[in-house]
């Protein structure tokens, strides 16, 4: 996110439900200055000594401005919660539960459109700065503070590659996850322009996986405009998968004449790097030497 | 999830989309009660596409025919699947026929309208002509329109399409739907226009919200419980099963795996929560894979923080004594376990007792992995 430091303010809507509960918990933990939490009804009451709010404008009211909301309420309600975080003026926004309607996200894509505000997720584990601040529910354990930024989509995958970057010595800046669903906020490229700006950050690694995501246009991005090194991993390579149909007209098309089996995707976003000339690690444990090479050049 | 035919069309009968008059046909008796005059149509009621040239489409004149062409479908499977129901349908003479949809792109997040003049069974032919505008911002009639000019239609023709593709999108937004389809849309020589087949997917995270689509998904679909979800496209004569936790995760472990040789039969994939239904999860897969014949080695790579680790240790731990009190052996295919990355973890502590090879390196369970599998294969 932009211009996230150690002490930025940060509200958590959903805090008391069963995850939000645990995670603010973490991250206070961590040292992440959660200022407020948002749940209907609780207002007045505190958790971990957190004051709790029932709408979103009167915590601001209270706490002033906050610089990011994390967001754990049910799947149905991420929508709302969402739109009252935009209608309050908050800009950054981290969606950490799954299983929210792509049509709510489509809803609420428009409007962070217009609004300009920057969306992570749904479905993601969030972003964390090692040693600095926790935004969500990633794990802290396998990270330690460095100057490799980390994109993905997962997170248990990103943690193997994260372990394997703490034992090679190399700790890292920022680690986002980008979610899991099939319509997300904000994607690779985005995140490839912020860490690209960012002055802690000195090689990025990008974890991809066959059957979802943008990493081809990733890679176009990385050749066109990002100075500093960068590695990508894309899980999958050695499996047949189906291909994931996510444009209207390939949709359409295997409605029409039964579904369209692409044998290889991730071997294509392989190629789709290695034609643009980025560094492409065959298994976790291969990343480490290659972004030590990628930093010597 | 898909509904089918005639289901969709009870929705686009809701919404004023007009559909012909027809009846549910539940087994060939019924067709004596049928309330439509001759010529009849017969259309089977499976999920599949390309029924018609399979003979799964039939046009009757009389009710001996009737019954016939009834018992024949009911018998007929089209791609494998055998209709439960079948619809009778009145007959239509079109004119002209196109092809109409409202489907979510996932690429660009939007929904799209999709139309094309050449509707029918004519894959070729609709594709080559098909048309489709972007609903940027919130849906308006003119999408609609610009659709229909964009499909080359002129006159009343305009509105007549316009507002029958505003009526999907409607119903497209109302139902949380993934796709909306009439192919074809069936225009008279009087210029009116019928919905002649349709299909409706639904998104499957939306249901829970539309409990009157649930009543229609659970008259289709016999849904299975229990069972733990998992990776396709793995080898039907392998040996290795895997269970992973986070389905990035289960697909680097299996790639992996096959970068080096192996032959992974069966990958489950469990929760990465620390709660309750989450050790019952990893239970059952534990069990599901320790059963299966065709597994001779088990890979567990699971990863978590230490209390997780630690959990996972226990869930397994106490399955094994289990196991092993049941039976009074190691009946079992080989166990292959890594849970953290620190190898004096507690967890493989927990674990040092059971003959389970424990490993805290991710290629190093992959090479342990494939060196036991490779052995099985040599005593086989």
């Amino acid at each position: 996110m932009k211009n996230l430091k150690p002490d930025s303010k940060i509200l958590v809507q959903g805090i008391t439900e069963p995850l939000g509960a645990i995670y603010t918990a973490r991250m206070k933990a961590y040292g992440t200055n959660v200022v407020a939490g948002v749940s209907p009804g609780r207002g007045g009451q505190k958790l971990d000594d957190i004051p709790i709010f029932d709408l979103v404008e009167q915590a601001l009211s209270v706490v002033g401005q906050v610089d990011a909301t994390i967001i754990f309420v049910p799947p149905y309600s991420v929508m709302d919660a969402a739109l009252e975080a935009i209608a309050s003026g908050i800009s950054q926004i981290i969606l950490n539960t799954g299983g929210v309607p792509p049509l709510d996200m489509v809803r609420l894509l428009r409007k962070a459109a217009v609004t300009n505000t920057l969306i992570v997720g749904p479905h993601s584990s969030g972003i964390i700065m090692p040693g600095k601040i926790l935004l969500g529910s990633q794990e802290s354990e396998f990270y330690t503070p460095g100057s490799i930024g980390l994109i993905s989509h997962t997170d248990i995958l990103t943690y193997e590659v994260a372990w394997e970057l703490t034992q090679a010595g190399l700790g890292q800046s920022l680690s986002v996850s980008l979610g899991s669903s099939a319509i997300i906020g904000s994607s690779f490229c985005q995140w490839l322009k912020i860490l690209d700006k960012d002055e802690n950050t000195k090689a990025i690694v990008l974890v991809g996986q066959s059957g979802s995501g943008n990493e081809a246009d990733a890679a176009q991005y990385i050749a066109n405009g990002i100075d500093k090194p960068v590695v990508a991993y894309i899980a999958g390579g050695h499996l047949p998968t189906d291909k994931r149909l996510d444009n209207a007209t390939a949709i359409i098309a295997s409605q029409l004449s039964g579904p369209i089996i692409d044998s290889d995707t991730a071997q294509s976003k392989i190629a789709a790097f290695k034609q643009a000339k980025i560094p492409v690690a065959k298994r976790p444990s291969q990343i480490p030497d290659l972004v030590k090479k990628a930093l010597k050049k | 999830m898909d509904l089918l035919e005639y289901q969709a069309k009870e929705l686009f009968r809701e919404m004023d989309i007009p559909v012909l008059p027809s009846q549910r046909i539940d087994h060939p008796r019924d067709i004596k009660g049928l309330q439509l005059p001759y010529p009849v149509v017969l259309k089977s009621q499976v999920r599949s596409g390309g029924r018609g040239r399979a003979g799964g489409v039939r046009f009757v004149e009389n009710t001996i025919d009737a019954i016939a062409a009834a018992r024949t479908i009911f018998n007929l499977p089209i791609l494998g699947e055998y209709p439960k129901v079948l619809l009778a349908e009145a007959k239509y003479d079109a004119n002209r026929e196109f092809y109409l949809a409202v489907v979510l792109d996932y690429t660009q997040a939007r929904p799209v309208l999709l139309g094309s003049p050449k509707g029918g069974i004519n894959v070729e032919a609709v594709m080559q002509h098909m048309q489709q505008v972007v609903v940027d911002e919130e849906f308006s009639p003119f999408y609609a329109r610009r659709l229909a000019l964009k499909m080359g239609l002129e006159g009343s023709l305009i509105q007549l399409v316009s507002s029958i593709v505003e009526k999907m999108y409607q119903l497209f937004v109302t139902k949380d739907l993934d796709l909306v389809e009439i192919n074809p849309l069936g225009v008279s020589s009087s210029g009116e226009v019928m919905a002649l087949d349709g299909k409706i997917a639904i998104n499957d995270h939306a249901l829970a919200r539309h409990p009157d689509l649930m009543t229609l998904a659970s008259k289709t679909t016999e849904t299975k419980t229990g069972s733990v979800p998992g990776l396709n496209w793995l080898n039907r004569d392998g040996n290795i099963g895997i269970i992973c936790n986070g389905n990035s995760f289960a697909i680097a472990t299996v790639d992996l795996i096959y970068q080096v040789g192996g032959r992974p039969v069966s990958c489950l994939v469990v929760d990465g929560e620390a709660t309750a239904s989450s050790w019952e999860q990893l239970e059952r897969a534990l069990e599901q894979l320790a059963q299966s014949k065709s597994v001779k080695v088990l890979l567990i790579n699971i990863l978590g923080n230490a209390a997780y680790s630690e959990q996972v240790a226990q869930t397994i731990a106490s399955y094994l004594q289990r196991k092993v009190q049941l039976t009074g052996a190691w009946n079992m295919p080989q166990w292959v376990i890594r849970l953290n990355g620190d190898e004096n973890h507690s967890s493989y502590k927990l674990l040092a007792d059971f003959p389970v090879s424990l490993v805290n390196n991710l290629d190093e369970a992959i090479a342990q992995t494939i060196s036991l599998a490779k052995a099985a294969v040599k005593r086989a």
